[in-house]
């Protein structure tokens, strides 16, 4: 098979591994194309790091088939795969130096010394680190350790990276920094990375695809946009983020446009993807940032979608002002940005709630 | 800098003292441990160092009435043909005389290793020579036999100049080498393929490299016996002329007896380092042998050092092997026995010990000061579901090579032992028997250890269950020594506890050599320090805050303790009371010096029938012993397991 032609470098046909009773990885299939960063997301236990074994060489598929250019590497052991893994802990090496450390998987391949050190030298200033070659991992911060755990990574100069929860152990503020590094890093070495993470936050804002898992199966693979307006079902809608759901009936059709009963009254959405008949039960998902808050006697024009409600509790976390509201007989979450702008609205005052048009469905 | 260290350090101590005061109940308790602590801790080992640092005469002292005025003259008259006459007489080593105005003396200090007796007579026969020409000035002759200790170098340079004495250290040491090196390189292959291995061998290595630990200490040198002896099985079967006796067979009894305790440490190491290390190195293109010697081994290898300090000092401590096994050969810890036993050479037995102690008190500072704190134990993460990797053959086919042999050699030993305990005798007559269960004098061996290992279990626990509640939660000054002189009555070999309790103990007012109550005694302060580290361990579990929560409840301290504190330290007083009472039941070496007739113990018992050749009554005595040993660590793993306190 020519290698040039294939635009995925590594597919998964089917890979389904069992530890006793349990089913860890439940008939996955999914594909990387060169140069992307995919992120495997979901609860812990779902199966994620279990995935990412399988395809570093440290777990063994009871069924499938693991593809990495072409080339069946299922039965192939870690120390023979083009992939190198990120550890969450890092491992590093204690009794080494950092320039040992980088340079380890270059000795063990007998590479010349003069190549060896320059080859660390050169990842050394990559991650930002020139100069502490001779450090111990004791003496760094977890930050920095992350970065050497990272040159070491690279350089075998690997066909795919699998970083394995690589910020789960820093601080909030180190961990937007770093993925912000490790983003750009893949952007300029054109790397083709698998990052795994349980932080939904971070799945979204680092990848090019997210492959959203739970229970050891793939719920959706879509970019971060598809996957948060349109979550493909309960799972997936209340894993990214916070959600409304509206449960309703359809009660006619016109054009591209339905118009959808709820408790609190009618809602005119586009319609869904799927085939819809009047008389269907279903479901509103609304984001809670996708509903606008106006006084009670706000005049509104007919054409919006707007609901009654009550403030119960209005709390402010400085970016954002988050309400919970009840109308009808649920609970509804909405975000305001910028609370600055109009104030805050007091607990228990009587206000409406603006649904904007692109309501995403799902079926009950 | 040291300046400001010095008044630091005084600073600290004069807080303690003013802290520790302002408690009274605590200065009472901590006054009642200390003075134990050194009084039977502290005092024998120093005993010990003190004595190797003298020499005793034997001396004979000629009393001879005189009837002349003092007379410058008169005396040199009398003084001069006296010791003219003892001239000739020999083993004189120093002649001083004294006089008073009635009394001419003279002390005659003879060689060391002289025969008092000898001396004396010679002595006579001088007097009686010269009589005649002594009687116009000399009375009635007096004589007495003495002793005279004094200050000397001269046991030590006895030491260096005579082989048979210098040898036994080289051997001991040569023997501790050889058998730290050997008992690293197995355990290390059993903790391997157990932890790694493949499924079917991890259970029998397991159980194979724990399973000598329910052994009391010399049982393997007592099957080698059995099969390799002079009439051993393999020496009759296949005629060998030559047996298991000295340096091969105290090898292979030790390297089986000390597994237990390296297999157990290196396989704690290697369970610790976890396998996150190993990933990322074959994820980084290391072969498996890459791995291990890259990898596995310099990480695992401060924890392999800390076994290895330790075989090495079970092994230059070892009594029992040594002493049944060792043939010709002479040994440090079991020549300090003899010297005393059969040459009552006190002074030497003193100096073996001081090499006895050098080598622990180097290994404690080794340990200390250059290991402590270098343990990569403390490696995060979580388990991963990993799945065991196959060993590639290059790995397994060696370490197997290793493992198997031992194996089988310590299944073999404990069928011997089975075999002897139940035949006649083994190899000339090999009915089936049970007459070596139906000792008597076995049987009584067998009570007086059940009383003695108890009652040292009733001891230990409580001293040294205190001693940790006030090491670790208490403010009083010079903590560490407290902490240091309670630990080393394990740490130093049980010999020099012995011998230290004979010279310490031997003369009034603390004359307690030859009772049962000095051996229940030595056992239950050499075994402290397993209460004490039950008990440190316990309480360093139990967050402070509950006895703060006490206190504030308006509890008084008392009450603290004994309502609080004691009930959620009750299960380390019943481990350090099991641990005492099993290790008591299999006790030998310091015990052997305190024992006296009517007051035997099973384990020594043992150890004189199989002296004398009654192999199969040793090993009836030895199952009798297992059993019992068995019975206690299964009740203290069940504590262990059911209170979380670590018990070794």
């Amino acid at each position: 098979m020519a290698k040039g032609n294939y635009s995925a470098i590594l597919e998964l046909k089917n890979i389904t591994k069992r530890f006793g009773n349990l089913v860890a990885i439940n008939d996955i299939s999914f594909s990387l194309e060169q140069g992307k960063l995919v992120t495997f997301v979901g609860p812990s236990g779902c199966g994620k790091t279990t995935l990412l074994r399988a395809i570093s060489g440290f777990v063994e598929p009871d069924e499938g088939e693991i593809i990495l250019e072409g080339e069946d590497i299922t039965k192939t052991p870690p120390n023979a795969r083009d992939t190198a893994m990120v550890f969450q802990n890092y491992a590093l090496f204690p009794h080494l130096t950092l320039a040992q450390n980088i340079g380890f998987g270059l000795r063990i391949m007998k590479k010349p010394k003069k190549e060896i050190d320059e080859a660390v030298e050169g990842l050394l200033s990559l991650v930002q680190m020139d100069g502490l070659g001779e450090r111990k991992p004791h003496e760094l911060s977890g930050g920095q350790q992350q970065r050497v755990a990272l040159a070491r990574a690279l350089s075998l100069r690997p066909k795919i990276l699998l970083l394995d929860e690589p910020l789960s152990n820093l601080d909030a503020n180190l961990r937007i920094s770093m993925r912000e590094e490790v983003r750009k890093l893949q952007r300029r070495l054109d790397l083709s990375i698998i990052f795994v993470t349980h932080d939904q936050e971070e799945a979204m804002s680092i990848s090019d695809l997210l492959v959203v898992m739970d229970n050891g199966i793939v719920k959706q693979i879509g970019s971060p946009t598809e996957v948060y307006e349109h979550p493909i079902d309960d799972f997936v809608a209340n894993f990214i983020g916070y959600i409304n759901f509206f449960p309703g009936k359809v009660i006619d059709i016109s054009g591209d446009q339905m118009n959808f009963k709820i408790s609190q009254g009618n809602l005119k959405v586009a319609l869904p993807p799927f085939k819809v008949s009047v008389g269907d039960r279903l479901r509103a998902v609304i984001r809670p940032e996708s509903i606008d808050i106006a006084d009670a006697e706000t005049k509104l024009s007919d054409d919006e979608n707007v609901i009654e409600g009550r403030i119960d509790v209005a709390m402010y976390i400085g970016s954002i002002i988050r309400y919970t509201i009840t109308t009808g007989d649920q609970i509804v979450y909405l975000d305001e940005t910028d609370p600055q702008y109009r104030g805050i609205f007091q607990e228990g005052k009587k206000v409406r709630l603006i649904l904007k048009k692109r309501i995403h469905m799902l079926p009950e | 800098m040291s300046t400001s260290f010095q008044s630091n350090f005084f600073y600290n101590l004069a807080e303690d003292i003013r802290h520790f005061l302002r408690n009274p109940g605590l200065v009472a308790v901590t006054s009642v441990v200390s003075i134990l602590i050194i009084l039977f801790i502290g005092f024998p080992i120093g005993s010990v160092l003190v004595r190797s640092f003298t020499v005793t005469f034997p001396t004979v002292t000629v009393q001879c009435q005189h009837n002349l005025s003092t007379n410058a003259d008169a005396e040199k008259r009398i003084t001069q043909p006296i010791l003219a006459a003892f001239k000739p007489i020999k083993g004189i080593e120093e002649t001083r005389t004294t006089t008073d105005p009635e009394h001419l003396v003279i002390i005659l200090r003879f060689r060391k290793d002289w025969d008092d007796l000898r001396g004396l007579h010679d002595t006579k026969r001088a007097i009686e020579k010269f009589k005649r020409r002594l009687d116009p000035f000399v009375g009635k002759i007096k004589y007495q036999l003495g002793q005279e200790t004094i200050k000397s170098f001269a046991t030590y340079k006895d030491f260096f100049s005579k082989s048979y004495y210098y040898k036994a250290l080289r051997n001991s040491i040569v023997l501790a080498v050889v058998t730290t090196t050997l008992v690293v390189f197995i355990a290390f292959c059993f903790a391997f393929l157990g932890l790694k291995g493949p499924g079917f061998i991890k259970g029998p290595l397991r159980v194979l490299g724990l399973i000598p630990l329910i052994a009391p200490p010399f049982i393997f040198a007592l099957a080698l016996i059995l099969i390799g002896g002079r009439g051993g099985i393999f020496t009759k079967l296949f005629h060998l002329p030559y047996n298991i006796y000295g340096w091969p067979g105290v090898i292979t009894a030790q390297v089986i007896t000390f597994l237990p305790l390296g297999y157990l440490m290196i396989e704690n190491v290697l369970r610790s380092l976890g396998t996150n290390l190993e990933d990322a190195a074959s994820d980084m293109r290391a072969r498996d042998v890459d791995v291990l010697f890259k990898i596995t081994i310099p990480l695992a290898m401060p924890g392999i050092l800390k076994a290895a300090l330790l075989v090495f000092l079970m092994s230059i401590a070892d009594f029992g092997n040594p002493m049944l096994i060792g043939g010709n050969v002479s040994f440090l810890a079991t020549d300090a026995y003899l010297l005393w036993i059969s040459e009552n050479n006190i002074e030497m037995a003193a100096v073996f010990c001081v090499f006895l102690i050098l080598p622990s008190m180097i290994m404690f500072i080794i340990h200390e000061y250059v290991l402590k704190g270098k343990m990569y134990t403390t490696i995060g993460g979580k388990p991963q579901q990993s799945e065991r990797r196959k060993i590639t053959p290059k790995i397994f086919y060696p370490m197997i090579g290793i493992a198997t042999p031992v194996s089988l050699m310590i299944v073999l030993c404990f069928g011997m032992i089975f075999l002897g305990a139940f035949t006649k005798i083994l190899m000339i007559d090999n009915t089936f028997t049970l007459e070596h269960f139906q000792s008597t004098n076995g049987f009584r061996s067998l009570i007086t250890s059940v009383k003695f290992a108890f009652s040292a279990a009733l001891i230990a626990p409580i001293i040294g269950v205190t001693i940790s509640y006030i090491l670790v939660r208490k403010r009083i000054p010079f903590k560490r020594v407290l902490e240091f002189v309670s630990l080393l009555g394990f740490a130093v070999p049980g010999t020099v506890m012995g011998v230290g309790y004979i010279i310490a103990f031997n003369s009034p007012p603390l004359k307690l050599t030859g009772t049962f109550i000095i051996m229940i005694i030595n056992e239950a302060f050499r075994n402290l320090s397993v209460s004490l580290e039950a008990g440190s361990s316990k309480l360093h579990q139990i967050d402070i805050a509950i006895e703060e929560a006490a206190v504030d409840m308006g509890a008084s301290a008392f009450r603290t303790f004994t309502r609080i504190v004691l009930p959620l330290i009750s299960s380390a007083l019943v481990a350090g009371f099991l641990y005492t009472f099993m290790v008591g039941m299999i006790a030998v070496s310091a015990v052997i010096f305190l024992i006296t007739p009517g007051n035997n113990l099973a384990s020594l018992y043992i150890l004189a029938v199989a002296e004398e050749g009654f192999l199969g009554m040793a090993c009836a005595i030895s199952i009798m012993l297992i059993v019992v040993v068995v019975l206690c660590l299964g009740t203290l793993k069940l504590i262990s397991k059911y209170t979380k306190t670590e018990v070794f």
